[in-house]
């Protein structure tokens, strides 16, 4: 930490900025309006958070005969079965990972389709780390780790955050990303969304996380017309008096503060939004996802009103720490990411915007190999998705490693076939904040650990 | 240990003096609580305890403000009688009144009676809010639900949707040990079959090398990091214990987990026999009370090989121990010099602020330590490591929560309590007797945040919550509640308050929980003296000079006496309420 807080401050000074006596906030504002890559058209990312840690092993399933067996055998009553179902969704030998062949998930059919269609790729073992690790490494302690892995809270938030602290952490990469890209947009308060939740993910230093509900703008029916047989608007403006501007009281000024920002980006977002029934297909049924990605589409569909051009979003749906009932559980759960990822690469095609926006997932960890009867526990490194008109498709990216243990030959397990991360969420991360357009040299300041890595980036996305 | 007269004397009289006073009619708990209630409900009996024989604190007899800060800290709001019966006795009698309050009415209970097979989470939200509304153990339950927010389970997790009687029955678990003994809580909470759902140690089966089966997990690891020790070394006032390198120290690693891990195991359903494998994986014949019973111990699935944690060796063993290991491990974890101040801070910042400083944290570890408090001429606690009376007493009679903060902003109210203090301020009646409030959880339409309905085991937000880019933040303060505030939950809260103070809440038409206002409506020709008492019952009489403004301008909007000066009066009632719910003056807890 130490370490790129130095890396942080000699950036700077490549970069000419006097740092001793000017707030950070400034410092990369400054930064960002001088140097920032001139932008054009439009891109977005879209971070799908799956909290609870996701059962990777299952997700993406090694399939030849080989890689089968060793899965099967590892973890005996939780492996999904080799059958019809599976054998739909296999890969094929992927040349990128010496010919073996891999199954999505038998209810992920809509990833195996736009796999085919090479706009999805998997990216393998990739995880929170300081700087480069061994399995040895890890063992020894002999090099920084980050804080608390296997902790829910933490590594959530080491996932999110621009450098690994656990949780506490106040500034995301995503954030951090909006926070060099925010003077391309007309409205800096568009830049980073959450139709997901609180997340500090999409914290920068300057740039605010702004919040939408997964049915689009609500308003305040308060601040205009007359209420409780009131006369005139005199009631209706002081409850936006009451309710806004300042407070000497650090709380209650944050909480109008945040009203504040609510009242004025209704008001835009309301005229500007195009209705969730103009989407097509509609919004898959009981799945709240679907819903988050929906009012994503329909705020990327609205940009040019909106005067954006850089934008992240966050969606985000929970129950994936299955300890217990994870067949089940797990297949309901993936089930909905299927259908709502589904319909919105169509909102993206219906949008003419696949080729600007690209989703990627996350979550907290990967889960153990083992299992303990019914469910798998916290784990370290994990497979992830990208989807996107831009994306390099149909392949997989990083190692994926033997789906065993140490003893039967997995060198990156770290105990109960946890894995060590052979790729750093840096460098995933850095691939998607070259192509919004952050440049080579403003990297570290969205990821200070980046320099730790080689290469920095990964070829899924240009 | 009080003498003890009865308690009845003393309220009818305190009522009757009540009654005399200004405004008739508004003073319905005096009655003895609701009226409506569900048969075989005993209501409310009273403590027993001789209020005026309690001995003083060590603060004065506190005015109507000081009364109403208390009583926000100490119930789910104040009322007229509470703030009367506190200005009379003083803190330390209400306090002991409290702590020998009996509970009559359970939420199990109330469960129970509902029926099977229309049984939904709506009536576990039924049972909260009219114990929140109405219940004479106020104290009591106000703990529990902090405690609910520590020591989390949630019917949001898929693993306990079909049972809302174990979930009533684990709050009640909560309610009764509220004013008891930390470890007894601990164990009580292990061993509850809804924390062994929602964390999976029921069930959990002891490892299997053949198969590279290990015991689950997850109720090792939680049960450190949220529900005793935390994650990091504490020193007694809460601050952290730092390295020579300025690190703070971590309290547990991963091989704490695997050796605690295998003490959880072998244990599952009770009320089946202890030997039988399909006890133990909950098929066959099971007991119809297996959802409200602790779990019991399957000695077969049990580890019997060595666990260590904690600094701590449970030998490998040729028998099989489940409650013996459990019991050892529970009382390492309980002994753990963490627990006081990592508990300790979060009580305070459930009650009273968000940012304690070191100093209270150190004084409620130590009573929590001791099992003992004093407060002027008052002692209370069994003098038992633990004791959670001592604790509560601690946080409750501290210099900080006694007079108002300065140099910090106080606490920003939970949705869920401000419904409640709506509820009590103004007296709202439920029809049915049995407050049919659902679910509060969506953002944008309501509180956004429902009792037992937390989103994962971290709760509804983090006690080390800091909004990020804020003066907040700058300042290195928390802010827990602010973890579920956003640019949609206040357009939820304002419309969600806007309609209940018109309208009532709750399901039915008209909805089934309606407000008084009376004693509000009684002044409501006068904008000045109602949104005083508004101020009053709301924010301790803290609203500021121009918030109260702001409200009076509304309220004199409203055309007085009007074609009907009662609708005139019962409007400008309303207009108060909604706004003065609707100000940062009341949304922030001082």
């Amino acid at each position: 930490m130490r370490a790129s807080r130095r890396q942080f401050l000699k950036t700077c000074s490549l970069m000419s900025i006097a740092g001793a006596a000017s707030p950070f906030a400034l410092n990369l504002a400054a930064i960002s309006s001088a140097s920032a890559q001139t932008v054009s058209g439009y891109k977005a990312m879209v971070c799908l958070f799956f909290y609870g840690g996701n059962d990777h092993t299952n997700t993406f399933i090694p399939y030849d005969p080989t890689s089968y067996g060793e899965y099967s055998a590892s973890r005996a009553s939780i492996a999904i079965p080799r059958d019809a179902a599976l054998a739909a969704n296999a890969t094929g030998a992927v040349a990128s990972q010496g010919g073996r062949e891999f199954a999505f998930h038998p209810a992920l059919t809509a990833f195996k389709s736009h796999w085919d269609a090479g706009r999805l790729a998997v990216v393998a073992n990739v995880g929170p780390l300081v700087v480069p690790t061994t399995r040895t490494q890890y063992q020894q302690r002999s090099v920084p780790l980050p804080p608390k892995l296997y902790s829910h809270n933490d590594q959530q938030s080491v996932w999110q955050a621009y450098q690994p602290v656990g949780e506490g952490a106040k500034v995301g990469w995503g954030g951090k990303i909006g926070d060099l890209l925010a003077s391309q947009n007309g409205n800096a308060i568009f830049t980073c969304i959450s139709a997901g939740g609180n997340s500090v993910f999409l914290s920068g230093e300057t740039v605010l996380q702004y919040q939408v509900g997964s049915s689009g703008p609500v308003s305040i029916s308060s601040i205009s017309g007359t209420m409780y047989g009131s006369q005139g608007s005199a009631a209706s403006s002081a409850y936006r008096s009451l309710i806004t501007g300042t407070s000497p009281n650090l709380f209650e000024n944050e909480l109008r503060a945040v009203t504040g920002r609510s009242i004025s980006a209704n008001q835009q977002l309301s005229g500007a939004l195009p209705a969730a029934s103009s989407l097509s297909p509609a919004i898959p049924a009981n799945n709240s996802l679907a819903s988050q990605l929906n009012v994503v589409a329909r705020i990327i569909a609205a940009r040019t009103a909106l005067g954006s051009s850089r934008q992240v979003f966050l969606v985000s749906i929970g129950g994936f720490d299955n300890h217990d009932v994870l067949l089940t559980q797990h297949a309901q759960q993936l089930a909905r990411v299927n259908a709502a990822v589904d319909a919105f690469y169509s909102w993206l095609v219906q949008l003419n915007v696949q080729n600007d926006v690209t989703l990627f997932t996350a979550s907290d960890f990967g889960r153990t190999l083992t299992s303990n009867g019914d469910g798998s526990d916290h784990g370290w490194g994990s497979h992830h998705f990208v989807l996107g008109g831009a994306v390099q498709g149909g392949n997989v990216y990083g190692t994926f490693p033997p789906t065993t243990f140490f003893a039967n030959g997995n060198p990156v397990d770290v105990g109960q076939g946890n894995l060590v991360p052979q790729l750093a969420v840096d460098q995933y991360a850095a691939t998607f904040a070259r192509w919004l357009g952050v440049s080579d040299a403003e990297m570290p300041l969205v990821l200070p650990n980046i320099v730790n890595f080689s290469p920095r980036y990964e070829s899924f996305l240009p | 240990m009080m003498e003890v007269r009865t308690m009845r004397n003393s309220l009818r009289v305190l009522c009757a003096a009540l009654a005399a006073a200004a405004f008739g009619g508004f003073l319905g708990g005096c009655s003895g609580g609701d009226t409506a209630q569900t048969q075989a409900d005993p209501g409310p009996q009273g403590s027993g305890v001789n209020l005026a024989a309690v001995p003083p604190s060590a603060y004065p007899l506190p005015d109507e403000n000081e009364a109403v800060r208390f009583l926000n800290q100490a119930s789910f709001g104040a009322n007229d009688a509470e703030i009367a019966k506190t200005r009379q006795y003083g803190y330390s009698a209400i306090l002991e009144d409290q702590f020998f309050m009996p509970s009559p009415r359970t939420h199990e209970g109330y469960v129970n009676a509902v029926g099977a097979s229309t049984l939904g989470d709506e009536h576990v939200m039924h049972t909260f809010w009219r114990e929140a509304a109405t219940g004479q153990d106020q104290l009591k339950r106000r703990v529990a639900f902090a405690l609910s927010q520590i020591f989390v389970i949630s019917l949001q997790d898929a693993n306990l949707q079909n049972y809302r009687r174990g979930v009533a029955s684990y709050l009640d678990m909560l309610t009764r040990n509220a004013f008891g003994n930390y470890r007894e809580l601990l164990q009580d909470v292990t061993l509850h079959p809804m924390m062994g759902l929602y964390l999976s140690h029921l069930r959990n089966r002891k490892e299997d090398p053949a198969t590279n089966r290990v015991p689950d997990q997850n109720y090792a690891r939680e049960v450190m990091q949220l529900f005793s020790i935390g994650l990091y070394q504490l020193n007694p006032d809460g601050t952290l214990v730092l390295d020579g390198s300025g690190q703070p120290i971590e309290t547990y690693g991963p091989n704490d987990i695997v050796g605690l891990s295998r003490v959880f195991t072998g244990f599952s359903w009770a009320g089946c026999s202890s030997t039988s494998t399909s006890c133990f994986n909950g098929s066959g014949t099971q007991s119809p009370n297996r959802e409200v019973l602790p779990m019991q111990p399957f000695p077969q699935f049990h580890s019997t090989s060595e666990k260590s944690f904690l600094g701590t060796t449970i030998p490998a063993s040729t028998a099989s121990d489940p409650l013996g290991d459990l019991n050892r491990a529970l009382d390492v974890i309980a002994s753990h010099p963490n627990v006081g101040p990592f508990l300790g801070r979060q009580l305070i910042q459930r009650l009273v602020t968000s940012n304690p400083s070191p100093a209270y944290v150190g004084r409620v570890a130590q009573a929590f330590n001791t099992g003992r408090y004093q407060s002027g001429a008052y002692t209370v606690g069994s003098g038992q490591r633990g004791d959670l009376k001592a604790t509560v007493a601690a946080i409750l009679l501290d210099v900080e929560a006694r007079t108002a903060p300065t140099g910090n902003p106080g606490k920003t109210r939970e949705p869920v309590l401000t419904l409640a203090q709506w509820m009590r301020a103004f007296s709202a009646r439920s029809a049915s007797g049995n407050f049919l409030i659902g679910t509060t959880d969506n953002p944008a339409n309501s509180l956004g945040q429902s009792p037992m309905r937390s989103p994962t085991v971290f709760n509804f937000y983090r006690p080390g919550y800091v909004p990020p880019n804020t003066a907040i933040a700058a300042a290195s303060l928390v802010a827990p509640e602010l973890q579920i505030v956003n640019e949609v939950s206040v357009v939820g809260y304002s419309n969600f308050m806007r309609s209940i103070v018109q309208s009532g809440v709750g399901s039915n038409s008209p909805r089934d929980v309606q407000p008084g206002y009376a004693a509000e409506i009684a002044l409501a020709h006068d904008a000045n003296l109602l949104v005083d008492r508004v101020s009053l019952l709301l924010t301790a009489g803290s609203m500021t000079a121009g918030t109260r403004n702001l409200i009076v301008t509304a309220v004199n909007s409203v055309p007085y006496p009007g074609s009907n000066e009662a609708t005139a009066r019962l409007n400008r009632a309303r207009m108060a309420v909604f706004f003065t719910l609707s100000s940062p003056d009341y949304l922030v807890q001082k």
